[in-house]
């Protein structure tokens, strides 16, 4: 079997614009997105330029656009396709060459919201936590920072200062554990103008969230955090 | 040494107008925000109405007429079902954003609170309560 890949090519050094190129390919049912470009860069054309590493929806680096949506190509199948497919660098970031993406915006933002857990308590002794308080945050803690989300939501794409989605849902996840003592450092990036309210709810961030986050969850409930933050506010002295 | 070669900058696309186009799932939540279109409308009328009934009794009688024209009927029936569909979809969302009980639970509860006081609603101005 064989279809045809038609990819997104951008050389800096030679073009204004990204331009489409086609490629056709060999393949089965167990042909991914990541495949294919790897038989491209091997047998078709050495120059094309792509992230990847694990191959197991693990690492996050192979994010691209397969017809307008933001994947995984390691966990997206050329099986599920019909037509020709178009893959393109994810949006809203700037294309560095071909379909490697600009991604400092993402990092900064990430960065933005301390996404570690902040305890001031040094004792070397392990930090206990109850199944109940694991619950509360687990769900929102396997992010792989591919970054599907930020191509998926159009406040980002408006808006680059926005934190985004991932951004905002670690900042959830380590406000939510119980371990953690940093949420009044993250409460005033949430609370800002580029923070939760920035959200307006599209939600097709949870939908290519290719670890099921609940990245708009996530930002909402930030919303509800940021409201008693500031409620709280006034009533502190 | 010959000078680096001049590269160009990364290439920074921009988000058109027509962004929410593109996908199905953008263009549903267009309709949901444009649901508050036709509540404008009927806000406006409400607030007509209130205007007529301090005014005169003819500028009230001249109201219930206008209300009464088909295309302000059928332009409050979008109303109707826009509001029901973002009542639908705001009720889906929530318990997203406060996980309190199950899901369906909440949603369920959201209707049923709905019906309660549109019931409560029809009963009172009905004058039966």
């Amino acid at each position: 079997m064989q279809k045809t890949l038609v990819i997104q090519r951008y050389n800096p050094e030679q073009d204004h614009k990204p331009h489409p190129q086609h490629f056709t390919v060999p393949c089965d049912d167990s042909t991914s997105v990541l495949d294919a470009l790897l038989y491209i860069q091997q047998q078709l054309d050495p120059t094309l330029a792509f992230r990847w590493s694990c191959r197991m929806a693990i690492c996050g680096s192979c994010g691209v656009m397969v017809n307008g949506i933001p994947k995984l190509g390691c966990k997206t199948f050329l099986r599920d396709y019909k037509d020709d497919i178009t893959v393109e660098a994810l949006a809203h970031f700037a294309t560095e060459k071909d379909l490697i993406s600009d991604m400092s915006v993402f990092l900064t933002h990430l960065q933005a919201v301390k996404p570690y857990l902040i305890n001031h308590d040094t004792r070397p002794q392990p930090h206990q936590q109850t199944p109940k308080q694991l619950a509360k945050y687990a769900k929102f803690s396997n992010c792989i920072n591919c970054g599907l989300c930020y191509s998926a939501c159009p406040q980002f794409g408006l808006n680059p200062a926005f934190l985004g989605p991932a951004a905002l849902t670690l900042a959830q996840r380590y406000n939510l554990d119980s371990r953690d003592q940093g949420k009044a450092q993250r409460m005033p990036q949430l609370n800002g103008k580029n923070g939760v309210w920035g959200c307006t709810f599209v939600g097709f961030c949870s939908d290519v969230c290719p670890k099921q986050l609940d990245p708009a969850a996530a930002v909402n409930q930030g919303k509800v955090a940021s409201a008693a933050d500031f409620v709280i506010g006034i009533f502190k002295p | 040494m010959s000078e680096p070669r001049q590269v160009n900058r990364a290439y920074q696309s921009q988000l058109r107008r027509n962004w929410w186009l593109k996908h199905g799932y953008y263009q549903r939540y267009m309709l949901r925000e444009a649901t508050v279109l036709p509540l404008l409308f009927f806000c406006g009328c409400l607030l007509t109405g209130l205007y007529s009934l301090q005014h005169s009794e003819q500028s009230w009688l001249n109201w219930l007429a206008f209300m009464a024209t088909p295309w302000v009927i059928g332009l409050n029936l979008l109303t109707f079902f826009a509001s029901l569909f973002h009542a639908k979809t705001f009720f889906e969302l929530f318990p997203r954003v406060l996980p309190i009980l199950p899901a369906p639970l909440m949603i369920a509860g959201q209707w049923l609170g709905t019906l309660s006081v549109a019931l409560l609603l029809a009963l009172l101005l009905g004058g039966v309560l």
